[in-house]
């Protein structure tokens, strides 16, 4: 195509021919499907931003999830049981089951915190450290914080641990601390199903956002394919641009879904690390890996091509080109 | 070539498009499908070229015998004949090269073939320098021939016309059938369908002539003998 006249009034070459790849047919059918989205820009736009929009919310959750994940592992690892001693029990009493804890093979780590030690802490932790000294003497018994093994940390095995604590007769009470991360992980389950649920629902929103515009473009495209078929087309070449053109409206939709993703997760990365710091946690919603993007633009594309295939299901069974 | 016995088409609910049809026309003939509207060309336009079946008889289109036909083979024997329309079925949003090269993209010519070839098929229509125009800056005969060069430039050995110059004004309608004519000389069997009496006046070829259906008359014994241009225009010597 070099070296030819081009009329500058369309910029197409004066012998009307197209580009060379375009007369393949693969490069008709993507010259085909290229051409019937720019001929609409504002149609097209709007579909693209549509399916970006709907498909957005399971994209941020699938960039979110790793991060979700890292959150309630990493409270498991800081959290324990504490075992609250007897007042008569020495701080030497204390240290020795303390040492005797550690040696259990479903404990990593069992530190005693003598009683001294608790009331130092509780002055410079708490607003109301001074009112201690009314009473005279240490009121707050010594304790020892117990952690978990990894594989010991199920609900049946800190059960179990908790009431080997309780039996000792030294310890008065056992407090187990993982309780509110086990509400946490609920929580966080309950939420991961709702946002399943509700990923679900939105994709098959988009898949029927394809559908539809699918068959507005079959039915546009209508006397073009009616053409094709009386010249001899099969059935693979009049549906192919159709095809094409659905793949890359999964593709571009995939693409904008990322991009509002990424600003929303952009928007929520600081009040959650905010949020998390207010527990002691330095949780912080991760950014996603390109291979994460890559899932998303590709899970998109496969859905344009649902969409054209059950569009063009119903159509090809009825189409018979009318003319001649 | 084409070879119709006794072919009916009836669609549901509706009187039969076609009854009891019988005719056969030569390779490299030249026959007029003649009749009222509503008598049927269409229908039979539609059988040849494989867009209908027949509910009866038997139909044979270059050897091949229709009832036999495999679906997938379909398309491919379509690819091997011209089709001309009425209203021409040009696609305005692409040039008249493009609307041209259609049939060779189907058919999976190369790149250098479709040049070649679509150059061709214009300048026999005499519209070379219009490759570049768009179908809608055209005037109905120059459309109407972008048609002709698109059913012709895959080389088929069969054309079959559907009342092509039924919009056109009597002066293009002969130069239009003029170039219908000069496929045929060079050994294409034409099919044209025409209620134009003054065509019919004009040039004087064999002729099927439909009535509500069914066949009215044709050539002697029902068989369209006529060979290449051996009758032209009604008063030209030979």
């Amino acid at each position: 195509m070099s070296g030819e006249r081009q009329d500058p009034a369309t910029s197409h070459p004066v012998d009307g021919r197209g580009p060379d790849w375009s007369y393949g047919r693969r490069g008709y059918a993507l010259a085909r499907s290229v051409r019937q989205l720019a001929s609409r820009p504002i149609a097209s736009a709007t579909t693209l931003l549509a399916l970006g929009v709907v498909l957005a919310l399971p994209a941020l959750l699938w960039f979110s999830v790793g991060s979700l994940d890292a959150l309630t592992t990493r409270t498991l690892d800081g959290e324990s049981l504490t075992a609250y001693l007897a007042p008569d029990v020495t701080d030497l009493d204390g240290a020795e089951l303390a040492d005797t804890l550690a040696e259990r093979p479903d404990v990593t780590l069992a530190r005693y915190i003598s009683r001294d030690e608790a009331l130092a802490a509780f002055r410079e932790g708490s607003d109301v450290g001074d009112a201690l000294d009314v009473l005279g003497e240490n009121p707050l018994p010594g304790a020892i914080v117990v952690h978990p093994a990894a594989d010991a940390r199920d609900d049946a095995s800190v059960g179990r641990l908790a009431r080997a604590l309780d039996e000792d007769r030294a310890v008065e009470r056992v407090q187990v601390d993982l309780q509110w991360v086990r509400r946490l992980q609920a929580a966080l389950s309950l939420a991961r199903r709702a946002g399943t649920l509700l990923a679900a629902l939105l994709v098959m929103t988009a898949l029927l956002v394809m559908t539809n515009t699918i068959r507005l473009e079959l039915a546009r495209r209508r006397p073009e394919l009616d053409v094709a078929r009386l010249l001899g087309a099969d059935t693979a070449f009049v549906y192919r641009p159709t095809v094409y053109t659905a793949a890359l409206l999964g593709a571009l939709g995939g693409l904008v879904a990322c991009a509002l993703a990424l600003v929303a997760l952009a928007l929520l990365r600081g009040p959650s690390g905010e949020l998390a710091a207010l527990y002691g946690s330095a949780f912080r919603l991760a950014w996603p890996a390109p291979a994460d993007l890559g899932v998303v633009v590709a899970a998109s594309t496969l859905l344009g091509l649902v969409g054209a295939a059950l569009s063009l299901y119903g159509s090809s069974r009825q189409n018979v080109p009318s003319g001649a | 070539m084409i070879a119709f016995d006794h072919v009916g088409l009836a669609y549901p609910r509706g009187r039969p498009a076609l009854d009891d049809v019988s005719f056969t026309l030569r390779e490299g003939s030249f026959t007029f499908l003649t009749g009222h509207s509503g008598a049927g060309k269409s229908s039979l336009l539609r059988l040849v070229a494989l867009l209908e079946r027949p509910t009866s008889g038997a139909l044979r289109v270059g050897g091949v015998d229709y009832a036999t036909l495999r679906p997938r083979r379909e398309a491919i024997l379509r690819r091997r004949m011209g089709l001309v329309f009425q209203d021409n079925r040009l696609l305005d949003d692409r040039s008249v090269f493009d609307n041209v090269a259609l049939p060779l993209v189907i058919g999976r010519f190369s790149l250098a073939d479709i040049r070649t070839r679509v150059g061709a098929a214009l300048a026999r229509v005499g519209l070379d320098g219009h490759a570049a125009d768009y179908p809608t800056t055209l005037s109905g005969g120059e459309r109407q021939r972008v048609g002709i060069a698109r059913a012709i430039v895959a080389r088929p050995r069969l054309l079959l016309a559907d009342e092509p110059t039924g919009n056109l004004d009597p002066g293009i309608s002969a130069d239009i059938l003029e170039l219908f004519l000069q496929f045929n000389a060079s050994g294409v069997t034409v099919l044209f369908a025409t209620h134009d009496t003054g065509l019919l006046e004009a040039f004087d070829f064999p002729r099927l002539t439909l009535a509500a259906g069914r066949l009215a008359a044709s050539g002697a014994s029902g068989e369209s003998t006529a060979a290449p241009t051996s009758r032209r225009r009604r008063g030209d010597p030979g």
